[in-house]
């Protein structure tokens, strides 16, 4: 079978989990929430394999255009969602996470995504390729689920739930955070060291991580320090989750850049 | 000068400062940085020159970004300093006294009696404690015989009523309440490797041909490039470029290594970067067809250099000469002799992308092969007889004049320009800085996300018996024995309060042991 048969099922199986978890939303019934999660794991599984036919058929890191890093993000954001269940045992999250995921993973699908693995121009070819996007696309995929935790925050009306999304929504920052640190910022700046000769350019990608980074750091302050929980907290993570979208999508979109090759 | 400290050490500060860093960032990347004056006049009118003024155009280097980054900086510095002191206090000179009443007031506590000695269970306190990996330190109190209780550790912690009381303070993960203050350290010194760079970092581009060397600024050695290479995927693009570079010092070969795009030369501090390639159009290898029109069939391609005459054998010279005399008709005496000289070609000039530009003099509008064109010469002699531009594209529009302009026909073929490497020097000692505060920065993360610290107090009391009843309210409801020491305990946590409750339970019930 061929990487986009992997990558379909994959897709598929992400669709039934997520049709599993909103029947939980509605039903409450746990077996649901059971099959979905198998159904989830399974589609990580299938994903997994998909990317890894693809780096043996490209010969590089599964994540050199659109496509591939929008495919590796919806691979992150289930595995989060993995932990995080596994963690907190809170299935209402599924649903949204899984709509999310589903989300990309048409995106990636459309056709307005080139698919061809294109080879490596020479600036992409180094090692720093896979820390500095797998780690970063691994914290923007913890964001997520806070954005996601954020918002169920802010609609729940059941003050234990409120502040179990809120508590959850901390956790993800808690893992994201360094992570996003680790792979958007460092790595990039060793592998713009290396490749380009500056570690830092303020080009459009490299801010927007800043930006992100400094939203996230508001975030924590004011959570840590100041005590704010709650309504706010879940503003400024669903702002940070935005940024950190926008340095994904956006950047590449709306502004030009060194980062122009993803 | 306190107002000024508190004012700087003030979280709010931190975090106007953050959201105008995120503002003035985000206006950063709406408008493009560093461009030309005439582009932003295009693009915004008569806001460019207030923009241009206001350096929004090269925001990133302006005098108030760079400021408010200061402030910044300044601002973790003193938060950091002012909080700094206490918590070395508190880790390395700890008060392990405790006040038993707050400590059972705490969220996490216990109390209990033990049917031992005082210095029997703190045996088996430290046992516990030690059990659960925390480092334990003991304070005594001793037992003063009267009852006045005037012991001025009586007189801090409680009513010690003259019994001895036996201090712990067990302790793990201490080193995570200082998780923040790696953070921010770190980013102090990433501040400082970046004013370093911008100090003294330097950077510049050397731009070689194979063969040519060139003395490294300020760096007493020159670098040669010995051999350029494009490597190219088969679908044509491109695959990387390789430069073989050689170090040389006073004049000798040192060190020889292949740089590409992404694995650089570091030699002495300078680190040389595959940055850029071009095309070197001024030493391009120009292929024409010259042929004597007079004589069809002895044309050929012929390979000239720009400024260097090239001979072109005439056959049938004797007829081409005498055809000659009959058309021009102007030959002097003196010309005469000349007239048997060869025929020599050369190329003036070349452009890739000719173009009329500015004055109407040729120039050049990219370094593609779009347009190429060459102005060439024919000489015989010191006498230029043919001259002008010829078009690779356009061979119909060729119009040369001289006076043997109507007897050839030149026609440019091919034009290939010999690759150039373009290296990156740079000495930039802010990088070391920076990778040592990206360290400090990652280390603080964990220690402040990870590395939970935690502390469990406890206060032995030798008690007289049940009888006495100093068990308050505050008890968790333990099954309290009649035993000869009470004991006080409570907790705290920096991180996962919920496994520490676990934890703390399972303390105190080894106590028990």
């Amino acid at each position: 079978m061929t990487e986009s048969a992997f990558f379909t099922i994959a897709f598929a199986l992400y669709a039934a989990a997520a049709l599993l978890y909103l029947a939980f939303l509605f039903g409450k019934k746990s077996k649901w929430v059971k099959a979905a999660f198998i159904a989830a794991s399974a589609g990580l599984a299938l994903h997994t394999v998909a990317l890894v036919l693809r780096t043996f058929h490209s010969g590089h890191a599964p994540f050199t255009n659109m496509y591939e890093s929008m495919s590796f993000l919806a691979w992150a954001s289930v595995l989060a969602l993995i932990i995080i269940e596994m963690m907190f045992k809170i299935p209402k999250v599924g649903a949204y996470v899984m709509l999310f995921v589903i989300a990309i993973m048409a995106l990636a699908s459309s056709p307005l995504m080139p698919k061809e693995a294109a080879p490596l121009v020479p600036a992409l070819q180094s090692y720093w390729l896979w820390l500095h996007v797998s780690v970063t696309l691994l914290g923007e995929a913890f964001f997520a689920v806070a954005f996601i935790t954020s918002i169920m925050y802010l609609r729940a009306k059941d003050p234990e739930k409120k502040a179990k999304m809120d508590s959850v929504s901390y956790r993800c920052v808690s893992i994201g955070f360094p992570l996003f640190t680790l792979g958007g910022l460092i790595f990039g700046m060793v592998w713009a060291e290396k490749a380009w000769g500056t570690y830092w350019n303020w080009d459009p990608k490299e801010v927007w991580s800043l930006i992100t980074w400094f939203v996230f750091a508001l975030y924590l302050h004011t959570r840590i320090v100041m005590g704010w929980k709650g309504k706010r907290s879940a503003f400024i993570a669903i702002l940070g989750f935005l940024a950190a979208l926008f340095t994904f999508f956006g950047v590449n979109y709306l502004l030009s850049g060194l980062h122009s090759y993803v | 000068m306190k107002t000024i400290i508190r004012f700087f050490s003030s979280l709010k500060l931190a975090i106007a400062l953050l959201i105008l860093l995120v503002a003035a960032s985000i206006l950063g990347t709406l408008i493009p940085q560093g461009r030309e004056a005439a582009d932003y006049a295009v693009r915004y009118g008569r806001l460019a020159e207030p923009m241009v003024r206001l350096r929004l155009t090269d925001l990133f280097r302006s005098v108030w970004f760079l400021g408010l980054m200061g402030l910044f900086g300044l601002n973790i510095a003193v938060c950091t300093a002012t909080r700094l002191g206490a918590k070395l206090r508190r880790t390395f000179r700890p008060k392990v006294e405790n006040d038993p009443k707050s400590l059972a007031a705490g969220k996490v506590s216990a109390r209990l009696r033990l049917d031992r000695s005082v210095a029997e269970a703190k045996e088996t306190a430290i046992r516990a404690l030690r059990a659960s990996r925390y480092q334990v330190r003991v304070a005594e109190e001793p037992g003063t015989e009267g009852p006045s209780g005037t012991e001025s550790a009586g007189a801090d912690t409680g009513k010690a009523g003259g019994r001895i009381r036996i201090h712990l303070l067990g302790r793990k993960g201490t080193a995570g309440i200082f998780g923040a203050d790696f953070v921010h350290l770190g980013l102090l010194v990433i501040i400082a490797g970046g004013i370093v760079t911008a100090a003294v970092g330097f950077r510049t581009d050397l731009g070689l041909n194979a063969g040519k060397t060139l003395d490294v600024p300020r760096a007493g050695f020159a670098l040669r490039l010995d051999k350029f290479e494009t490597e190219r995927y088969a679908d044509g693009s491109i695959k990387d470029w390789k430069s073989t570079l050689t170090v040389v010092e006073d004049g000798k070969d040192v060190r020889t290594e292949v740089i590409e795009v992404n694995h650089p030369l570091v030699h002495r501090g300078y680190s040389f970067y595959q940055s850029a390639w071009g095309l070197d159009w001024d030493n391009p290898d120009l292929t024409f067809w010259i042929e004597r029109k007079d004589a069809p069939g002895t044309g050929r391609t012929s390979k000239i250099r720009v400024g260097e005459k090239t001979a072109f054998p005439e056959e049938g010279k004797k007829e081409r000469s005498s055809g000659q005399r009959d058309d021009g008709g102007k030959e002097t005496a003196a010309d005469q002799p000349k007239k048997e000289a060869g025929m020599e070609w050369t190329v003036r000039r070349f452009f890739p992308d000719f173009v009329i530009g500015e004055n109407n003099r040729p120039g050049t509008r990219s370094d593609q092969l779009n347009n190429p064109a060459a102005l060439v010469e024919g000489w015989r002699g010191r006498r230029k007889v043919v001259e002008g531009w010829i078009f690779a594209a356009y061979p119909q529009v060729i119009r040369l004049r001289g006076e043997e302009a109507a007897d050839w026909t030149i026609e440019l073929r091919d034009a290939v320009a010999p690759e150039y490497s373009v290296i990156q020097a740079s000495r930039d000692p802010g990088v070391s800085l920076i990778w040592i505060g990206c360290l400090l920065v990652m280390a603080g993360l964990f220690l402040a996300f990870y590395w939970p610290a935690r502390e469990i107090r406890m206060t032995l009391q030798e008690t007289e018996g049940p009888a006495a009843g100093t068990a308050g309210p505050g008890g968790t409801g333990r099954k309290r024995g009649s035993g000869r020491t009470e004991i006080t305990a409570g907790g705290t946590a920096s991180k996962s309060r919920d496994r520490f409750a676990v934890e703390f339970a399972g303390v105190t019930a080894a106590l028990k042991e």
